[in-house]
């Protein structure tokens, strides 16, 4: 990069012509980009910013209320902290899976003579699916009276009789958990597989002349080089996990269509509380902005700790 | 221990592809047959599911979701291969700021905006076409984080050199030049806009009414509600709308997995 401006310019060639068209392009290049995101990402949220301090339902007049629908919202509204709790119950119950079992698949696979390939494509597959597929796949296979799960469960005499899987609030947040974790599996070990690769294989070398084995390589050597996409997995996981939508809706969006929430609003996330108050349920286009600032600014914290705690664990080590 | 392996391998492996097992047998059942029993050998109903969908408005669905997807790749990827080639090999005032404008861009989630997106859409006409649907991509801080590290790692700047003291002008030397050098990049990016593009549920939802422009994700949610839920053809629907996605992921998988995973291994 460094040699970008000093190296090239060779002695005699239009000087004077090169420099202008080098000071032009980049700009004639950057500006479709930029202008797109003015046009269509930074004025929506200029805009939506300016809707959250109004009470405006769309078709009307609006209202100046300054923050009053921030102070509704985490005063007056005791779905939304039970909407929080719901993304945070089912975050904390997949993440850890993912990381933990991503993890241990790409360890495996990478230690594969043949086959590699295969099983990293076979795994890979449900992060592709339409998540509407997903969504009926997991409510048909937990079904009161039709579901795959009860009949093996029967068949198999776990059960006396059919378990209402998906009309329990904790089941619900363990299966929108599972959806999750079956979805994302395969690009967790697709990470963790690209990490191993880009070790260098002289590092194992030595380890192995040293007398390490396997475990003990893995734990010494593997895992400490495997910090930063872990923290790069966590951090990316969180921010994805607060703006749960596709999966709880899905759920309980196909079929079972006459619940929303779920079960005593057990599978409401935030952004599904966002999206029923602001278009669904409702059209509080100022309340709406207002949840979905209120949850970037808690997604903007939760980065910050993720990060903090992450760059202080490097100190230590 | 090797067995142990394979075994956790396999199980593994198998619930990964089991539920599309299940979704593709469930395709050729009769709807309420499927609950008879648990559907794990093939039927002999795909064809009158299949026929179930095609009398139904698909062609003109999947036409939709053709139509978001392949003018999001287009959109999408030439907006930022443009940026990334000016922020990668250029030096110019503002490419410091483009850099860290692109990063702190990347973390903003796109639902806090949506409100204002809608609105605007609206305002400008655009509330009852497929154009909302495709203007989300058309400046996608993602895509252009991943082309200025692509194009910053597989472009030697003597290349660009040569080129301008033979006298090529600037747009020909990205259309013939970098383009070229470029292209697996600009591959992995084009499959992770149709992905993305294509399974959108939650845009599609809330700025598309009219059925008649609903892609996909929107029509096989609310297919065969009306009558009976029909599950045998929704499933075969659901088998029809992942054709596309995994046509493509077969044949470039192995750049679509380095895509992917690039961002992260280097970050």
């Amino acid at each position: 990069m460094e040699t970008n401006t000093a190296a090239e310019t060779p002695p005699g060639v239009g000087l004077h012509k090169r420099r202008k068209h080098l000071t032009v392009w980049p700009y004639i290049f950057a500006l479709p980009f930029v202008g797109f995101y003015i046009a269509f990402q930074c004025y929506p949220l200029i805009y939506s910013l300016f809707l959250s301090l109004h009470d405006w339902n769309g078709i009307g007049s609006k209202a100046y209320v300054g923050l009053q629908n921030y102070v509704t919202l985490l005063t007056k509204d005791p779905l939304f902290y039970k909407s929080l709790f719901n993304t945070l119950v089912i975050m904390v119950m997949s993440v850890p899976m993912m990381i933990l079992l991503g993890m241990v698949l790409a360890y495996l696979v990478f230690n594969l003579t043949k086959g590699r390939m295969l099983m990293q494509t076979a795994n890979f597959l449900p992060y592709i699916t339409t998540p509407v597929a997903i969504g009926f796949i997991f409510s048909f296979m937990f079904d009161w009276q039709t579901g795959i799960v009860n009949m093996l469960f029967l068949k198999l005499g776990w059960l006396q009789e059919g378990n209402y899987w998906l009309m329990d609030p904790w089941w619900s947040r363990v299966i929108i958990a599972m959806m999750i974790i079956w979805r994302n599996l395969g690009y967790f070990m697709a990470i963790y597989l690209a990490g191993m690769t880009a070790i260098p294989q002289d590092i194992y070398e030595a380890a192995r002349m040293d007398g390490s084995t396997g475990p003990h390589t893995f734990r010494t050597i593997t895992l400490p080089l495997l910090r930063n996409i872990t923290v790069f997995l966590i951090v990316t996981s969180i921010i994805g996990g607060l703006q749960l939508f596709d999966e709880p809706k899905l759920l309980y969006g196909g079929w079972t269509a006459s619940t929303s929430g779920g079960p005593d609003n057990a599978a409401l996330t935030v952004i599904w509380k966002f999206v029923n108050d602001s278009f669904i349920t409702g059209t509080r286009f100022g309340y709406g902005s207002a949840i979905a600032y209120t949850l970037f600014l808690i997604i903007v914290l939760f980065s910050i700790i993720s990060y903090r705690l992450s760059a202080g664990k490097e100190e230590k080590a | 221990m090797k067995i142990l392996k394979w075994g956790f391998l396999s199980l593994i492996t198998v619930i990964s592809l089991f539920p599309f097992y299940v979704m593709i047998m469930m395709s050729t059942y009769y709807s309420e047959d499927i609950f008879k029993g648990i559907p794990l050998l093939p039927s002999n109903y795909f064809l009158s599911n299949l026929q179930t969908v095609l009398q139904t408005d698909f062609f003109r669905v999947y036409a939709n979701s053709m139509i978001v997807s392949i003018s999001a790749v287009l959109l999408g990827v030439s907006t930022s291969t443009f940026i990334g080639y000016a922020v990668a090999k250029f030096q110019f005032k503002m490419r410091k700021f483009l850099n860290y404008f692109i990063i702190i861009t990347m973390m903003v989630p796109a639902q806090v905006g949506l409100i204002g997106y809608i609105i605007e859409m609206r305002n400008l006409g655009f509330g009852n076409t497929l154009l909302p649907v495709i203007l989300t991509w058309s400046a996608w801080p993602f895509g252009a984080f991943f082309m200025i590290q692509f194009v910053r790692d597989t472009v030697p700047n003597e290349i660009l050199e040569c080129a301008r003291i033979d006298g090529a002008s600037e747009p020909g030397i990205l259309f013939k030049i970098v383009m070229p050098l470029i292209k697996p990049g600009l591959s992995t990016l084009s499959m992770l806009v149709f992905l993305w593009s294509w399974n959108n549920y939650l845009l599609p939802l809330v700025t598309i009414n009219n059925s008649k422009w609903f892609t996909l994700p929107l029509f096989v949610s609310t297919l065969g509600i009306v009558h009976r839920t029909d599950y045998g053809a929704r499933m075969a629907a659901l088998g029809l709308a992942t054709i596309p996605l995994l046509l493509i992921f077969l044949l470039g998988s192995r750049t679509f997995i380095k895509g992917i995973t690039a961002g992260a291994v280097k970050g």
